[in-house]
């Protein structure tokens, strides 16, 4: 097992009349347990040139993964704030990330093509995306294909 | 307009041969922009007693104002308990969707599940707030789960 830890601080002196100040820490343990995540896709770094929808963890045909409970992070690294990523699961929309945006979750892969997480870049000049997840699932990137 | 600002920081010394130190920082801003957001819900306290889908966060107008949709809203979840078994379920879709259906319609009783916070998780994802994509949530168990959210909206 590892121990891998994640730390969200959220800050602001003037959204309130008081300040905001929210921090919390947690470790990265497998569904139900208290043993560490002990697999990962490594961090990636995508210049995307497309507005093509991808899937930045691909569920391989026949994976189950349901039970499992991972973490996922995406930034969009862009430094232009008109340019967005559009983020999916399945036929939902989780959201969009402009510029510098990040988002972590937790993600339970279900059959492939059913909860998939896609990006969708707005732009086709060029864009940097990071992404990474931290699971223990089983087919699933890199040696899966999706469509 | 408020500077709101977020940090992550994911550190391990041994999910990989080499330590692993990932941080960063996000200003929230309106979509497009380079202007803060300036609304939010408030963090909001919710104690949960039955395995029962409720919708957390609704799209369209609320109490606290009207989220704009397909903006630049940030949501912040957490699971403010202790426990490592029990967890509760994120969804996006409609509480009065079929539990086992995995497909989301633009109208209907429909979801698509994220995963699972566990006791002393938190999440922080874009929220899109347009029709049937409100956040649901199932807790795993009866006993009181409580959860805190907060909404950053334009």
């Amino acid at each position: 097992m590892a121990t891998t830890t994640n730390t969200l601080l959220l800050e602001s002196t003037d959204l309130f009349d008081d300040s905001l100040s929210i921090s919390n820490t947690s470790t990265c343990y497998k569904a139900g347990t208290t043993i560490g995540l002990d697999q990962t896709t490594g961090l990636t770094r995508l210049y995307a040139t497309s507005e093509t929808q991808f899937d930045p963890f691909p569920v391989v045909k026949g994976a189950t993964n349901a039970a499992e409970n991972g973490k996922v992070y995406i930034a969009n690294l862009s430094e232009d704030e008109t340019e967005f990523i559009t983020i999916g699961i399945g036929d939902a929309v989780i959201g969009k990330l402009y510029a510098g945006d990040f988002l972590w979750m937790p993600w339970s892969p279900k059959l492939q093509h059913v909860n998939d997480i896609e990006i969708t870049p707005s732009v086709a000049t060029g864009i940097n995306i990071e992404y990474m997840s931290i699971h223990n699932y089983a087919n699933i990137y890199p040696d899966s294909v999706d469509s | 307009m408020a500077t709101i600002n977020a940090t992550i920081n994911v550190n391990s010394a041994d999910l990989t041969s080499s330590a692993l130190a990932l941080s960063r920082t996000m200003t929230m801003t309106k979509a497009g922009t380079k202007t803060g957001l300036e609304f939010t819900s408030g963090l909001v306290r919710r104690k949960l007693t039955a395995v029962t889908t409720i919708d957390l966060v609704t799209v369209g107008e609320q109490m606290y104002g009207t989220p704009t949709a397909s903006a630049a809203n940030k949501l912040y979840i957490k699971n403010t308990g202790s426990s490592s078994t029990d967890s509760i379920a994120i969804a996006i879709g409609d509480k009065d969707s079929d539990a086992g259906e995995e497909l989301l319609a633009t109208s209907g009783n429909s979801k698509i599940t994220l995963g699972n916070l566990y006791g002393g998780e938190w999440m922080l994802i874009p929220f899109e707030g347009t029709a049937n994509n409100d956040i649901i949530v199932t807790p795993s168990t009866a006993e009181a789960t409580t959860i805190e959210w907060m909404l950053f909206f334009e």
